[in-house]
C-alpha cells in the first residue's frame, strides 16, 4: 500500500463519523416503530401500568409518632417529595433545587387524614452551589386505595424566590423566534452525553417531570428522570415557549421505567407549567424465534 | 473500513513513531505548463524522497507533496527560484499522526492490542469486554486465568477472572453487571481487573491480600441483558429468558436467589422489573454462581456491585431481622465509606438493604450470607439520580477509583479477620 493511500486513510478517519450508538429502547422486530409511538409492532403486546405503586406496595411499617433514621428510606422518599414540590414552584431550565441531606425526620400518624412526615433538610440550589438552606418541611401522604399526591409545605419557600436571570431571558428570546423548532431524542444518550445546546431542555424536562413525580408519589415510590425520550418544540402561545416531551421516569422501588408524555410551557415570567400528561404503555416483545 | 483503519493504525504505530517528524505537506499551485514541467522534473529527483499525494498534471489542479525534513530546504529554494507559488498544508506530519492515533484509540472502531491500550474512559460492548478478558489473561498468565462458570440463556459464556498467586487459597468474589443497564458497574469491573494486575507486586496492601486470597471477578454477570442494552433497550435490567405463558421476557437476577425467595420484596409478574422467576435459581446466570460458590466452598467475602444511589449495604433485604453479624458489618462499611470519600468527596449512605433502600427478596448477598460467607456486601455506585443509569463516561474512572478504596477496606478486613 503506498504512503498516499495509508496517510489519506488516516486523514479520512478524522472526518469519518462513528454511527450513533443505538440508544432508544425499541422492540426487537423488523420495521419496529420507536418506543415513543403508542403503537407496538404486531408481535408485541401493550402493557398499561395497571398496578400503580400503591397496590404492589410492600407492607408500610406501622408508624404512629416515630423518630426516623434520616438516612433510611422512609425519610429519604419524603425528602424527594419535597424536592419535586420545590421544583414545581421554582424550577427553570437554569435552576433546579434538590436536597443534600436529611438531618432529622419523624412521622405523625394523622389517622384518616394520612401520614405526616416532618423533616429538617438542607436544600441545595443549583444557582448557588456553595450555600445550602436548612429548612423544615412537612409531607402528608393521604390514605386511600387510589393514588393521590402528597401535600407538601416548606418553611423556607419564600426565601427561595428569585428574579429571572439574564441567562433565562436570553434563552427565552432565542427560542421564542418564530422559526424555532427544537427537537431531539435520547437525552442523555446511552453514554451519558448531553449536547451542550440541549442541556437547558434536559433540565427543563427534569423540572417539568417533577409535576408528574409529585402527583405519582406515595410512601412506596422514589422517582428520578431516567432519560428524555423525545422532545418537540411547538408553536409558542401567549408568550410561552411550548414543548412536547416524552420522558422516561425511573421508580427506584418498583425499578420500573415509566413513560410519560407531557406538554410543557415556560416563560421567565410565568415559570414552568405542565399539562396534558399522558401515561404511555410499555411494549413487551417476545424475542425473535431462532 | 474498520480493517483498513486498524491496518492504518498498525502502520502508523509501527512506522509512524520516528518516521515523519518535521515532514511537511506542501500544496503547490502551478500557473502554466512550464511550471508543470519543472515540477515533473523535481518529482524525478529520487534523492529528495518526495512523496506526491497529488501529482503535477495540469495547472488547474493543485499539487500536493510530502517533503521529508532534510529535503525542505532544497525544495523551497527550487520553488522560490522558479517563482512557483505554494503553501504549507501540514506543518509537521508526525504531530498530526500522533493526534490522529490518540483520537482513534478513543474511537469506537479501535481494537486494543494490549490492556494498556484499552479505553477505560469509555463504555464498551460485550465483545470488547470479552476480548479485554482474553487479552488480560494472555498478558499475565501466571496471575490471571479465565474460569467459565456456565452459559447464559442465549449461550454466552459466563466468564470469571481468577487472580491467584498460589493453590488452595480462600477466595473473595466480586461481580458487576448483574443488572445490565447499570453500565458504570461493568466499566468499573474492567478497571478493577487492570488495577489488580498492575497492583500486584507494586501495591503492598493488595499484594498482601493476593498472597493469601484468590480474587474472583465476574465483569458481565448478565451478558444477555448487557447485549440487549446495546442493541435494543438501554434500560433493560433483567435476564433475557422468555417466560412461558407470558409475552414478557426476563427475570430479575437479583430476586432469583434462594434467600427469602418469593417474598413481598419481589414480584410474581413476568412483566415486572423485579420478577423473581418461576423458582429460585431458575436463571442460568444465577445458577452458575450458586454452583461455583458451593463447589469452591471457601469464599470468605462476596461483593455484588450495582448502580445507582451511592450506597454500601449488607444483609438482609428480605427481612427486618438484623443479621447476626450486623455490628461488625456495619463498622466495616462505615470505614469503607470513609475511604471511598477520600478522592472525590462522594457521599454514600450505608446500612442494611432493607433499612436503607427497600425490601428486596431473593437477593444475592442474602443467600451468600446465609451460606456462611460473612462478609457479603452490595454496592450502589454513582450517581444519586441526576444521570442515573446514564452516567457520563467521564465519571467511570473516578467512580472506579473511589469504589476500589472501599473494596480494599473490605478485602483487608476479610484478610485480617479469618473465620
Amino acid at each position: 500500500m503506498n504512503w498516499f493511500c495509508f496517510v489519506w486513510t488516516v486523514l479520512f478517519s478524522m472526518v469519518w463519523q462513528c454511527p450513533a450508538a443505538p440508544s432508544t429502547p425499541s422492540p426487537t422486530a423488523p420495521g419496529s416503530t420507536a418506543q415513543d409511538e403508542v403503537e407496538c409492532p404486531s408481535n408485541c403486546v401493550l402493557l398499561i401500568y395497571s398496578n400503580r405503586s400503591t397496590s404492589e406496595a410492600q407492607d408500610p411499617l406501622v408508624m404512629t409518632s416515630t423518630e426516623l433514621n434520616p438516612d433510611h428510606y422512609e425519610a429519604q422518599r419524603a425528602a424527594h417529595a419535597v424536592r419535586y414540590y420545590l421544583n414545581t414552584l421554582y424550577g427553570t431550565p437554569f435552576r433546579q433545587l434538590s436536597f443534600s441531606k436529611v438531618h432529622q425526620a419523624r412521622t405523625e400518624d394523622l389517622g384518616e387524614a394520612g401520614m405526616k412526615y416532618l423533616l429538617e433538610i438542607s436544600v441545595k440550589d443549583s444557582l448557588n452551589k456553595s450555600s445550602e438552606k436548612l429548612c423544615s418541611a412537612e409531607v402528608v401522604y393521604p390514605r386511600g386505595e387510589t393514588q393521590q399526591p402528597p401535600k407538601v409545605q416548606i418553611s423556607c419557600a419564600a426565601s427561595l424566590q428569585l428574579n429571572t436571570s439574564a441567562e433565562e431571558e436570553d434563552f427565552y428570546k432565542r427560542y421564542s423566534a418564530a422559526d424555532s423548532a427544537v427537537s431531539g431524542k435520547d437525552i442523555p444518550d446511552s453514554y451519558g452525553h448531553v449536547d451542550p445546546e440541549m442541556v437547558p431542555f434536559w433540565k427543563l424536562a427534569g423540572v417539568a417531570s417533577t409535576f408528574i413525580m409529585l402527583n405519582e408519589s406515595n410512601e412506596n415510590t422514589l422517582y428520578n428522570l431516567a432519560q428524555v425520550a423525545k422532545i418537540t418544540q411547538l408553536e409558542s402561545q401567549n408568550g410561552q415557549l411550548r414543548l412536547e416531551y416524552v420522558v422516561l421516569l425511573h421508580d427506584m422501588i418498583s425499578q420500573e421505567i415509566i413513560r410519560w408524555k407531557m406538554l410543557v410551557s415556560w416563560s421567565p415570567a410565568e415559570g414552568v407549567k405542565v399539562s396534558d400528561t399522558q401515561l404511555l404503555p410499555k411494549c413487551h416483545c417476545k424475542p425473535p424465534t431462532p | 473500513m474498520r480493517g483498513l483503519l486498524v491496518l492504518a493504525a498498525v502502520f502508523v504505530a509501527v512506522f509512524g513513531k520516528e518516521t515523519f517528524h518535521g515532514h511537511q505537506v506542501l500544496r503547490i499551485t502551478a500557473v502554466n505548463e512550464v511550471q508543470i514541467k519543472l515540477l515533473k522534473e523535481l518529482s524525478e529527483l529520487g534523492h529528495l524522497q518526495l512523496d506526491f499525494w497529488r501529482e503535477p498534471i495540469h495547472e488547474s489542479l493543485p499539487i500536493d507533496v510530502r517533503v521529508p525534513f532534510e529535503s525542505l530546504q532544497p525544495v523551497r529554494s527550487f520553488l522560490a527560484y522558479n517563482e512557483i507559488y505554494y503553501n504549507v498544508m501540514i506543518e509537521d506530519l508526525q504531530d498530526l499522526l500522533d493526534v490522529e492515533l490518540r483520537e482513534m484509540m478513543r474511537s469506537r472502531a479501535f481494537e486494543p492490542r494490549s490492556t494498556d491500550d484499552y479505553d477505560y474512559t469509555n463504555y464498551h460492548t460485550l465483545d470488547e469486554i470479552y476480548s479485554f478478558i482474553d487479552l488480560l489473561v494472555k498478558e499475565k498468565p501466571k496471575l490471571v486465568s479465565k474460569v467459565v462458570i456456565g452459559k447464559s440463556y442465549e449461550g454466552h459464556p459466563l466468564n470469571v477472572l481468577k487472580f491467584s498467586t498460589g493453590a488452595n487459597r480462600p477466595g473473595i468474589w466480586i461481580d458487576t453487571g448483574i443488572h445490565s443497564r447499570e453500565w458504570v458497574t461493568q466499566a468499573s469491573g474492567t478497571w478493577f481487573a487492570k488495577k489488580i494486575v498492575t497492583g500486584y507486586g507494586t501495591d503492598a496492601a493488595l499484594t498482601a491480600i493476593l498472597d493469601k486470597f484468590d480474587i474472583f471477578l465476574e465483569i458481565v454477570t448478565n451478558p444477555d441483558g448487557f447485549q440487549y442494552t446495546h442493541s435494543s433497550n438501554r434500560m433493560w435490567r433483567k435476564t433475557r429468558k422468555p417466560n412461558s405463558g407470558s409475552s414478557c421476557v426476563g427475570v430479575d437476577p437479583n430476586r432469583n436467589w434462594d434467600a427469602g425467595f418469593g417474598g413481598s420484596g419481589s414480584s410474581n409478574s413476568p412483566c415486572s422489573e423485579t420478577y423473581r422467576g418461576p423458582y429460585a435459581h431458575s436463571e442460568p446466570e444465577v445458577k452458575a454462581i450458586v454452583d461455583f460458590v458451593k463447589s469452591h466452598g471457601n469464599l470468605k467475602a462476596f461483593v455484588s456491585i450495582h448502580s445507582y444511589s451511592q450506597m454500601l449495604l449488607y444483609p438482609y433485604g428480605y427481612t427486618r431481622t438484623p443479621c447476626k453479624d450486623q455490628a461488625e458489618l456495619h463498622e466495616v462499611v462505615r470505614r469503607a465509606v470513609i475511604a471511598l470519600q477520600r478522592p472525590y468527596s462522594t457521599n454514600y449512605k450505608y446500612g442494611s438493604i432493607i433499612n436503607v433502600v427497600y425490601e428486596a427478596s431473593g437477593g444475592s448477598i442474602d443467600w451468600t450470607y446465609n451460606q456462611g460467607i460473612k462478609y457479603s456486601y452490595t454496592f450502589e455506585l454513582r450517581d444519586t439520580g441526576l444521570y442515573g443509569f446514564l452516567l457520563p463516561a467521564n465519571q467511570i474512572i473516578p467512580t472506579a477509583e473511589e469504589t476500589w478504596l472501599a473494596l480494599m477496606t473490605i478485602m483487608q478486613h476479610t484478610k485480617n479477620n479469618p473465620y
